[in-house]
């Protein structure tokens, strides 16, 4: 909320400096967001009229003005072209110095002497922009400094009022705060109502409803007023404060609304049917055309201010068109009320219409203030369109609200703040309008001011205390627990695990958007879906339910940007159709693309490929000691949407299918116009957190020399290197230590639909050494294995 | 003789000292040490020699051929290691050239972020608990002492899904979830993941957040302020100016909104903290007692404080990103920066 320092400065006395009025407000919770002492005040400018405005005899682009103040005229060269004869304008005299440093003298422009300039919002640093010369109103005062003309030598502060604070939406709310919080004192406005002898009673009535969430409302009239622009310096505080001008009565309400926080509305007296007011909820079917043009479709739990013939405004949140005050206007009905805080909420979010009014309202209004907002509306109204305000004002007041006293102990004080603040809980909260009673030793009653319905319990007691006490003046100390170390949980033990590998195996960590589009969330095939009722965009509907898409995303926007070697990982969860909530499940997903080790001089130039993807999976098992737990599996056909189906596995984890890695299917990446194939891996993290590493044991070296044979030889292709892994394992011996692969081969001398392969198979004993008879016979056996299971053809042996 | 002797010595040294290549220093062996040498020579002469004097004159002419050898020696060996050197250095490699690299990634800046604040608490015994994003009403804000069609509940734009399930807007709903599991006292971080509907260069509809709570039978405001001030002077460093205002968060009472002294200006006012010399940095205040009468606990005998703050902030600050949505293009040329 912008709160203009001159105005608060008319409720207080003593008011300190903006800069720190500001801070005080600041440091006791009312934050200055921005203070802006912009139109600092101008020395040498003056209100003046342009008598006339000629073509620089010199200069196509340049105007030759004749102007006049009270006492002088000046002849001004002026490059602008906004302004006519009689259009009163700021005048900058020689000796004046501008908020941009421009100082004024008097100069000759195309061989035409000036004396001076006529200035613009920006050259009065008023404004950031401006299109030519700014026009002053008619009324401003010749020569007349422009500070008083433009209101300039004001602060104009942003308040950032929190929602329990709905006693801070007026000048004098902050006025009252500020007399709370520093010496200044606040000082009410006194001003005296004359009435005419007609009652107002006899002029319209006043209902409300059985139960309507309306608990009080009051009414004035005054007639015989004459509708037109309200002054310059209400008009310029409206501006000022975000409000735009529209006539002198309507302008009163706000400035009203403005300055005592009370939300008003003036009806068209004559429009109002049957002279009635009911206060009431909208029937079936019942319709408003409202202020802003538009029809509304009432609903039954919305408050309505009615007449005899139908809702005539939708209460505390917008006025009706018909009723509204216009020039036609002759005798204004003004409502000052207290609606229901969450009835006026309810209605403003149906509607979508959330005004001044319904803002203030549904954060609560001072319910004891009702009535002295519509006396001094009407006076205001009296004092600027005249005419006579009716005797008496209609106050209906049902359920009066009376705060309730609350008790607090000052022991329980000091254990929530942390220092003794008993001694002066009373005189802080007396200052804050609180009503303390019973000032003891042990505890207090307090009764909190109508206007601060947020206190409500002892604990909203105890913040204003230690509010006021200023939260600098409270000690800084560690709390006293017992030692012991966080416990980072499995979980994230396990991501910052992966991560960390996944990093130092070339991956950078990606951050997606966990909603995504239809079109994405389709392509990884994603089911029955947490869609959002309420998405930013088409691009954010839907929870995914995979990573790869968003990872496919990240791909294309680095090609764009020529960043050509791609290799991205990212750790979330993904949302699986579970109970009321869905089933969050964290995956690890990663992207290699391009050059296996970048464009380097002295690196081989060769491109990623299955293996490097495989044995990033296998990466991540070996770093949390569970490379048992990990092992290939056939892909279905729900994988092969996006894997290719000869180039992709199945990551299996401890036994149960867990995630997909391989190439990418030639027809995506084709639709995506990829020019080398993409690799891609996603696991179940969630599973392989579950998991239990292998505990690490030593096991004693061997003692006794290894022996190592070769054999080479040429088998089919779809024999794959497992199956003869385990068929050698499955000898029965337990003189083979390990098996090496150090050649796989095609193509050459290798017959079509063969390849060749070749191991170094180790033998070793952990009892002896091994002599050379016992390994030529285990070799031996190796070959007769691979000879009779796989039809071997033995190239070579060593 | 003596005098003979050391005028050789003298003369033999000068011309090693001039001897600039191998063959010279050889010269001067075959000159003086040689077979035919002066040396040689004055060994023949000691046959003239009184008997009695012949044995320490030849030692003494000993003494002085080896000196010359011993010094011709270490001349030869200077230039043979001399030469080796040489032609090594002619086997040199170009130091400049860039080394070869195994390729190596970076994590996100915001993961960097969130592992340093989540370290600092676990020194502090904080243990981590997670929740989830797809959240229950009870658990985002009702548990949470946001009434019913209260404004408050604007303090954050929420992305609906069906009835009361909505997208978390903030970790603090893990608050309710943890006690109504576990027994004080607690000592809780909840980092994660939050959304809410707002997008622009201040803002992204998604972000994340670290909730901390302590609850205990006696934890005091002046706890909360000692605690989140040792945090921030870890993370920003020892003289981060540290300061506590006011403010209002329905779910704690007293609230805090804590600031710290401008990273960028020093507290000299600059464009980042709008002229003021203070960056806001995180929410806290002591735990309200409707939230623990919400989960079970009585808040007669139980106290405690909670705070929550944004990581994105953070990370732009401590890495001066002025755009956050750079925190979400992952762009590499971005990424391999942190």
């Amino acid at each position: 909320m912008k709160v203009s320092y001159n105005w608060l400065k008319e409720f207080l006395d003593g008011a300190p400096v903006p800069k720190e009025l500001g801070r005080a407000l600041t440091m006791t919770g009312t934050e200055v967001e921005s203070l802006a002492e912009s139109g600092a005040s101008l020395n040498n400018v003056v209100v003046a009229e342009i008598i006339s405005c000629a073509q620089h005899p010199n200069a196509d682009r340049l105007k030759l003005c004749e102007v006049k103040t009270a006492t002088d005229k000046y002849s001004i060269v002026c490059g602008a072209s906004n302004m006519k004869a009689g259009d009163r304008v700021a005048l900058a005299l020689i000796g004046a110095e501008l908020p941009g440093g421009v100082k004024i003298k008097k100069s000759k422009i195309r061989g035409v002497e000036s004396q001076g300039m006529m200035c613009s919002e920006v050259e009065l640093g008023i404004k950031d922009t401006s299109e030519g010369i700014l026009i002053l109103p008619p009324s401003a005062p010749l020569g007349a400094s422009i500070n008083d003309a433009l209101i300039l030598g004001d602060a104009l502060m942003e308040i950032g009022v929190t929602p329990n604070r709905s006693d801070l939406l007026s000048i004098r709310g902050v006025a009252r705060e500020a007399s709370a919080v520093t010496d200044a004192k606040l000082k009410e406005k006194s001003f005296s109502l004359e009435e005419g002898v007609r009652e107002t009673e006899e002029m319209v009535s006043v209902s409300i409803e059985d139960g309507a969430p309306c608990r009080r409302y009051t009414a004035r009239i005054i007639e015989g007023v004459a509708i037109g622009p309200a002054p310059e310096y209400m008009r310029q505080r409206l501006e000022a404060h975000g409000i735009r001008s529209i006539n002198n009565v309507v302008d009163v309400t706000n400035y009203v609304l403005l300055e005592l926080g009370q939300p008003l509305h003036a009806f068209d007296l004559d429009k109002i049917e049957g002279r009635s007011i009911d206060v009431r909820l909208a029937g079936e079917n019942e319709k408003l055309e409202t202020i802003d043009g538009k029809v509304r479709e009432l609903e039954p739990s919305m408050l309505v201010i009615a007449d005899a013939k139908g809702p005539v405004a939708l209460a505390g949140v917008m006025g009706g068109k018909y009723t509204e005050v216009t020039e036609a206007t002759k005798s204004v009905l003004l409502e000052s009320a207290w609606f229901e805080p969450s009835s006026v909420r309810k209605t403003a979010k149906k509607t979508g219409l959330s005004s001044e009014s319904s803002y203030r309202f549904e954060r609560g209004v001072d319910i004891d203030s009702v009535p002295l907002a519509l006396d001094y509306a009407a006076y205001l109204i009296k004092e600027l369109a005249g005419g006579t305000i009716a005797k008496e004002r209609i106050d209906v007041y049902v359920n009066e609200m009376v705060p309730a006293p609350i008790d607090l102990r000052l022991e329980r004080a000091n254990a929530i703040v942390g220092v003794d603040v008993a001694p002066r809980a009373a005189e802080y909260l007396s200052k804050l309008g609180v009503t303390v009673k019973g000032t003891g030793e042990v505890a207090i009653i307090a009764t909190p001011p109508p206007f601060r319905p947020d206190i409500k319990e002892e604990i909203d007691l105890i913040e204003e205390i230690a509010r006021i006490h200023g939260y600098d003046n409270i000690p800084t100390t560690l709390p006293s627990a017992p030692l012991k170390s966080g416990d980072a949980g499995k979980a994230t033990r396990t991501k910052r695990a992966v991560k960390y590998n996944l990093s130092r195996a070339g991956f950078n960590e990606v951050l997606n958007y966990s909603f995504v589009s239809q079109d994405s969330f389709a392509l990884a095939g994603g089911k029955d879906g947490v869609q959002l009722s309420n998405p930013l965009t088409e691009e954010m509907v839907i929870m995914r339910q995979s990573l790869i898409p968003s990872l496919l995303d990240n791909l294309r926007d680095n090609l764009l940007k020529k960043n050509e070697e791609v290799r991205v990982f990212e750790i979330a969860p993904v949302f699986l159709p579970g109970g009321k909530l869905p089933n969050e499940v964290w995956r690890v997903a990663g992207l290699l693309y391009g050059l296996r080790s970048g464009e380097a001089w002295n690196l081989p130039k060769e491109w990623v490929d299955f293996y490097d993807t495989k044995g990033v999976v296998e990466g991540i098992f070996e770093g949390l000691g569970l490379e048992s737990s990990f092992e290939v599996g056939p892909v279905t056909m729900e994988d092969s949407k996006i894997f290719h189906p000869g180039k992709s596995s199945a990551i299996m984890i401890g036994g149960k299918r867990g995630g997909v890695f391989g190439e990418i299917h030639p027809e995506l990446k084709l639709r995506l116009d990829l020019k080398r194939p993409a690799y891609l891996f996603d696991a179940d993290l969630s599973a392989i957190i579950d998991l239990s590493a292998r505990k690490k044991a030593y096991r004693p070296l061997p003692k006794f020399p290894e022996s190592g044979r070769d054999i080479a030889f040429i088998v089919g292709v779809e024999t794959t290197y497992g199956e003869i892994i385990s068929a050698i394992s499955s000898l029965d011996t337990k003189l083979i230590e390990r098996v090496e692969l150090f050649d796989v081969y095609y193509g050459g001398n290798i017959p079509q639909g063969k390849r060749s392969l070749a191991l170094r198979i180790i033998y070793r004993s952990m009892e002896r050494t091994l002599v050379s008879d016992e390994v030529e016979a285990m070799h031996t056996r190796v070959r007769d294995e691979l000879v009779k299971r796989f039809g071997a053809e033995v190239r070579g042996e060593q | 003789m003596i005098r003979r002797l050391e005028e050789l010595l003298k003369e033999a040294r000068e011309e090693l000292k001039a001897a600039s290549t191998p063959d010279l220093v050889l010269q001067v062996k075959g000159k003086y040490v040689g077979r035919k040498g002066e040396i040689a020579s004055l060994l023949k002469g000691l046959g003239t020699l009184p008997p009695e004097e012949r044995k320490s004159a030849g030692e003494a002419i000993n003494r002085v051929k080896t000196g010359i050898e011993t010094e011709i020696d270490r001349l030869l060996e200077g230039f043979k290691s001399g030469e080796k050197e040489e032609k090594l250095k002619k086997e040199r490699v170009d130091i400049t050239l860039p080394g070869r690299r195994s390729p190596s990634g970076r994590l996100h800046p915001v993961t960097q972020v969130m592992d340093e604040i989540e370290d600092i608490f676990l020194g502090l015994g904080f243990d981590i608990a997670m929740g989830p994003e797809v959240e229950l009403d009870y658990y985002n804000v009702e548990a949470l002492n946001f009434p019913p069609d209260h404004p408050a509940r604007d303090m954050q734009d929420t992305f609906f899904v069906a009835g009361d399930v909505l997208l978390r807007t903030h970790t603090s709903s893990v608050q309710p979830r943890v006690m109504e599991g576990r027994k004080p006292p607690l000592r809780i971080i909840a980092p994660g993941t939050v959304y809410r509907k707002d997008s622009d260069i201040t803002h992204s509809p998604m972000f994340h957040q670290v909730e901390g709570f302590m609850v205990d039978s006696r934890i005091t405001f002046s706890d909360l302020k000692g605690t989140l001030a040792h945090f921030l002077k870890s993370l920003f460093g020892p003289k981060t100016g540290v300061r506590f205002r006011p403010s209002f968060f329905p779910f704690t009472e007293p609230s805090a909104e804590v600031d710290i002294g401008c990273v960028i200006c020093k507290g000299a006012g600059c464009r980042v903290c709008k002229g003021t010399g203070w960056l806001e940095i995180l929410g806290a205040g002591m735990i309200h007692p409707n939230v623990f009468r919400a989960v079970k606990y009585d808040p007669e005998t139980v106290t405690g404080f909670a705070f929550g703050l944004g990581v994105e902030r953070i990370a732009m600050l401590k890495f001066g990103i002025d755009d956050l949505r750079l925190l979400f293009e992952n762009d590499l040329r971005f990424l391999k920066q942190f």
